[in-house]
């Protein structure tokens, strides 16, 4: 049962501050950090900053925004370079909690396209699942390779007032940030090896090299017959530079649907000397435009006949197509349940507490408090489709109460949670931004976190949103090893 | 590899040659022309460069059929977005190319291209006075030279070195076969004149846009003599810049690249070295310079599209 609003104490509607433990103190991890920037001086700052953009920029680490014109803006990542860091012991829950709650919707994602246990067993309504836009009929009854369906997932973490981890998101089809958790080191050991210097941090570049192994563990032919391939949709595409970084890293070949084919349902790379099969395609390119014979035919993205070729299991997609109905908003507030029936364990992180619209009794609770919700609609991303109670108008609290009546299946609603506050070096002062955690798992031979993840920052004063194509920034994170 | 990526591979170096060896072509100009004894008429002087890169249907079409000035061509070769080969376009084109190849090329090739496309851009969005000044030709240069030296040094040798090193020599030979073709011409405007009094700063200056003058100097005794300008510029192996020197690395290129069964571009290859082989600047020249290098340039247009056809552009299923 949910708690009621009235239960929010005013303590929990206050942000924690991951680096301030009061006004005077830092965090006894902080410790060593905060004195040396006072023994240097925040000035000192000023041009590590320049360095890191210089960086950046030659590295070529940028990401892509939307816009009008022909020429898409190309923005260096945006990097602040006090450092995120989380104590051994707090890891530990965290990365139990990943791998549990992974390897539940793995098994969710698998009973979902088969028997479907348990919608039988009611352990959510059919509805959710069958009306899902990600749920795909076309998936039904394939297995894929070693029966893993979320190769690689990016878990977004938020803390509430208490300074509680909890759940804010699953990403389970294409989660991106990877590359930036590991430029984000790159950079900040180049530029401030004296932080460093004072703590014993754990290593994150080891990611590709686990993916590598996860991904070859997948091959039809076997591990040591395993050509391995990443799949983009191309130049223009605001991830690309991560597609570009993650092949390099796992020295594989970078594709675009143009340079395969699919002939006798084997997928096959176009080479200067004839076609080589491929055997794990990492696609980073969206269900939707994978395969015009399968979804969309206007697609020039995918790869005509791929989804017959990994039906025949001839190829390994990853991650599976078909997990968007396990990362669905509207089955997200199931996914503690999810967890209880397949593992009968308790969740070690819960969910940020949420509302269904499609209960009575939640919706009219949501309704009657608008200006105190985050709601969001449940097929959108990227922060887009979403309402910001507390600092929205009148008037879009009432189209938002107008739409949820109409469709209640698509929107649920949380109580704003006041992502942590962490200390940022902006325009030459030390000023507090929100923070949340996107850790990556991968699930390959056995399921595996790298200590860490990417830190969002929403460097917009007051701002919750983090997402980087809506002017978000990052950190680097560190977990300490003990 | 990748057809895709090997096609890249080949352009970027191509543009990246162009944008070097175009920079060089108007910087040699502009130094030289600044003690211009010859009162030569301003599109004399320039006209020259918009035929060796066969831009004059460009240039008429972005100067509504105008005049050739000194002050538009070098805006056009240098700066002109709508002249595909600019230096500003070339590099840009370069640098496009080296983006969609970035996992081929090890990270110090990348920054290189980019970086000096960047700098170079922001040069010239300045005003005009950017493409007078000679500093914009020498840091293009340097950018090149650069770029070069790091992707000799760091980039493993093999199937994407092959495909850097053809788009290199391939470009490279074709801009020097037309370079002497256009320049020559100029020099010796009739056949009768080979052996007379020459302009010592014509010919010195076709030399130095080839790189090559002092090489030169140090090979050649008897001073610049056209004969001898010839042999040196297409057939001295030695010579890095040369026509002989560009076709023999265009071999060693589809070697590390690999010809099982690409066999238009193996008899292209052999048809390249053949119109090198057993002649000299003598017979050429006795012959006809210009329909010799004419010939040579639809040799390689021919090589270049056998690499075309038989690396690139893929067809499902069918045996090359």
């Amino acid at each position: 049962m949910l708690p009621s609003l009235g239960e929010t104490s005013g303590a929990d509607r206050m942000p924690y501050h991951e680096f301030y433990l009061d006004d005077f103190e830092p965090r006894d991890h902080y410790r060593p950090l905060w004195e040396h920037i006072r023994k240097t001086g925040q000035s000192a700052l000023g041009s590590k900053v320049h360095e890191a953009h210089l960086a950046l920029r030659s590295e070529g680490v940028t990401f892509t925004v939307y816009s009008e014109e022909q020429e898409g803006i190309e923005r260096v990542w945006p990097f602040d370079l006090i450092p995120r860091i989380i104590p051994a012991n707090e890891w530990v829950p965290i990365e139990a909690g990943l791998k549990q709650r992974v390897r539940a919707l793995n098994l969710f994602l698998k009973d979902i396209y088969h028997q479907q246990q348990c919608i039988k067993d009611g352990v959510l309504p059919a509805e959710l699942v069958f009306k899902g836009k990600h749920f795909l009929r076309e998936i039904m009854d394939i297995d894929p390779p070693q029966g893993i369906y979320t190769h690689i997932s990016g878990i977004d973490l938020v803390r509430d007032g208490p300074g509680r981890y909890l759940v804010l998101e699953d990403n389970l089809r294409t989660p991106s940030g990877v590359s930036y958790m590991i430029e984000n080191r790159i950079v900040e050991r180049h530029i401030l090896p004296e932080f460093f210097a004072r703590y014993r941090v754990r290593r994150v570049e080891h990611y590709p090299a686990l993916l590598l192994e996860a991904l070859r563990h997948l091959s039809p032919r076997g591990k040591d017959h395993a050509e391995v391939v990443l799949l983009t949709p191309g130049i223009y595409n605001s991830a690309y530079f991560e597609h570009t970084f993650l092949a390099k890293e796992m020295g594989i070949e970078l594709v675009e649907g143009r340079d395969l084919v699919v002939k006798n349902d084997v997928v096959y790379m176009k080479t200067t000397h004839g076609l080589r099969r491929v055997d794990v395609l990492y696609r980073r390119v969206d269900d939707a435009f994978l395969d015009p014979l399968t979804f969309r035919p206007d697609s020039a993205l995918g790869v005509a006949g791929i989804i017959n070729a990994w039906r025949a299991g001839s190829v390994a997609l990853v991650n599976a197509p078909g997990n968007g109905i396990a990362d669905d908003k509207a089955i997200y507030p199931f996914v503690p349940d999810i967890i209880r029936y397949y593992l009968s364990e308790r969740p070690i992180l819960e969910n940020v507490p949420t509302y269904l619209m499609t209960r009575p009794d939640e919706q009219a609770l949501v309704l009657d408090n608008m200006e105190r919700m985050v709601v969001k609609e449940v097929s959108e991303s990227g922060g887009y489709g979403m309402l910001m109670g507390p600092s929205s108008t009148p008037a879009l609290r009432a189209e938002f109460v107008t739409r949820i009546k109409a469709n209640p299946r698509n929107y649920i609603a949380q109580p704003v949670v006041p992502l942590s506050r962490h200390v940022c070096y902006l325009d030459g002062e030390l000023e507090s931004r929100h923070i949340d955690l996107r850790p990556f798992v991968i699930y390959g031979e056995d399921i595996q976190v790298v200590p860490g993840g990417l830190t969002r920052v929403a460097l917009t004063k007051g701002s919750l949103v983090v997402n980087s194509s809506q002017g978000g920034g990052s950190k680097d994170t560190w977990v300490l090893a003990e | 590899m990748l057809s895709r990526i090997a096609d890249s591979l080949y352009w970027m170096s191509r543009y990246l040659e162009r944008a070097g060896n175009t920079a060089r072509l108007v910087e040699i100009n502009l130094i030289h022309l600044l003690e211009a004894e010859d009162a030569l008429p301003e599109a004399a002087q320039w006209r020259p460069l918009l035929s060796i890169s066969g831009s004059e249907e460009a240039y008429k079409k972005r100067y509504d059929g105008g005049e050739v000035t000194a002050r538009r061509t070098i805006q056009f070769m240098t700066r002109e977005r709508q002249n595909a080969n600019s230096i500003r376009s070339s590099l840009r084109l370069a640098r496009e190319n080296a983006r969609v190849v970035r996992d081929r090329i090890s990270n110090e090739m990348w920054e290189a291209i980019n970086d000096m496309w960047l700098r170079i851009d922001r040069l010239l969005e300045g005003s005009a006075p950017a493409e007078r000044s000679p500093a914009i030709y020498a840091e293009v240069l340097n950018g090149v030279a650069r770029f070069h030296g790091i992707s000799v040094s760091t980039m493993m040798r093999g199937e994407a070195y092959g495909f850097y090193l053809l788009g290199t020599c391939v470009e490279r030979a074709d801009m020097t076969a037309r370079i002497l073709d256009v320049k020559y011409h100029l020099l010796l405007p009739d056949l009768s004149m080979v052996g007379s009094p020459l302009d010592y700063y014509q010919w010195a200056a076709l030399l130095k846009s080839l790189s090559g003058f002092e090489a030169y100097r140090r090979h050649y005794h008897a001073g610049l003599r056209p004969v001898d300008i010839a042999e040196f510029v297409i057939f001295e192996g030695n010579f890095p810049r040369s026509v002989r020197f560009s076709v023999e690395h265009m071999r060693h290129a589809l070697q590390e690249i690999g010809t099982d069964g690409a066999e238009r571009t193996g008899a292209a290859m052999v048809a390249l070295e053949a119109h090198l082989h057993e002649t000299s600047a003598d017979t050429v020249l006795s012959v006809g310079l210009h329909e010799y290098l004419e010939a040579f340039l639809t040799k390689v247009a021919a090589f270049n599209g056998a690499v075309s056809r038989e690396y690139f552009e893929h067809y499902l299923g069918e045996e090359r």
